[in-house]
């Protein structure tokens, strides 16, 4: 069989995402798989369907991939998020520490109050930042080869936890500060999966490089 | 193994497939292969996780291609099904038929 569409690229970020998913050799087969059918399709069908098609294999195959990562080792899986929830605690626990004394410190030298709330905030954000990517880039480290399964089951755990804690919240006080704060919730889930991300990314390609 | 180790469901026509494509099984063939049998839609995902979960069984083997153009240099990963698989697929087949002997499924379908 011959394909006319040989320069039609699929979409790169499905293709992407398909790799972050699976093993180095697992990529490679069904990448090539993804592009033989997709390459297929957009010459008989046209390009759009192919790519529709794209998106809803690269959809299912990533739900597949981490359903199976789960289900092949629950126990670890399991306990690198538990691992994950101390290690957020510990660094969320140093981070707080070093914010209040440098805001204790330094507090009395500020002309104004509000530069000080500027800075907490400023601070906060970037505490949040730093310890959410740090425990998703350890937990991934630790996983090796669950690398997006880990983070993405950790990131999921808490989100989840954010949203029912956040819901809570709100109903019980009445207050909508809660909901409002949500989004930053759920930002610091999404750094822990970036952070696994950016692991099994430096893995994909430090195998990559070195010869067999 | 035991001798109550019978196929999956999607395992047993993972299996079926790759007896019917002999040494055309690859993923794209074997996804189309249940697609156009089954009428099912299927991903390429859940093709590699059973297969893989079989060649870890024991069930069937792999091997890797020529890179080829269309799939941007990539390799085809070609599965065969093992001696065991096929004891796995009959014992299966066996047991399935057991089970809908007698029970008149043809008469009730038409």
């Amino acid at each position: 069989m011959t394909y006319q569409a040989d320069f039609v690229q699929p979409p790169r970020v499905a293709g992407w995402l398909v790799s972050l998913f699976t093993a180095a050799a697992g990529a490679e087969s069904i990448l090539g798989d993804l592009l033989e059918e997709y390459s297929h399709l957009a010459s008989i069908s046209g390009v759009a369907f192919a790519r529709n098609w794209y998106w809803r294999q690269t959809v299912k195959t990533i739900a597949h991939l981490f359903g199976t990562a789960f289900r092949l080792a629950p126990w670890s899986t399991t306990a690198a998020v538990v691992g994950g929830c101390l290690l957020l605690r510990f660094v969320m626990w140093l981070g707080d520490k070093f914010l209040s004394a440098v805001t204790d410190r330094y507090l009395l030298f500020w002309s104004a109050h509000f530069k000080a709330y500027i800075w907490l905030l400023n601070g906060l954000w970037i505490e949040h930042f730093i310890a959410f990517m740090f425990v998703g880039s350890v937990v991934a480290f630790v996983a090796k080869g669950r690398e997006m399964v880990t983070t993405m089951t950790l990131g999921l755990y808490l989100g989840t936890m954010a949203v029912a804690g956040s819901i809570a919240m709100a109903t019980r006080t009445g207050d909508d500060y809660f909901l409002w704060r949500l989004p930053w919730f759920l930002a610091d889930s999404l750094v822990i999966v970036i952070g696994g991300a950016i692991v099994r990314l430096r893995r994909s390609a430090t195998n990559t490089l070195r010869p067999d | 193994m035991s001798r109550r180790d019978y196929l999956g469901e999607f395992e047993h026509m993972v299996i079926l497939a790759l007896l019917r494509l002999a040494d055309r099984a690859y993923g794209v063939t074997v996804r189309q292969e249940i697609e156009v049998r089954t009428h099912r839609e299927v991903s390429i995902g859940a093709i590699y996780a059973t297969l893989d979960r079989l060649e870890a069984k024991g069930y069937v083997k792999s091997r890797l291609g020529e890179p080829t153009p269309e799939r941007g240099g990539r390799s085809k990963r070609f599965f065969r099904v093992t001696a065991k698989g096929v004891t796995a697929v009959n014992r299966t087949q066996r047991a399935l038929h057991n089970m809908t002997e007698g029970l008149g499924l043809v008469r009730c379908y038409s």
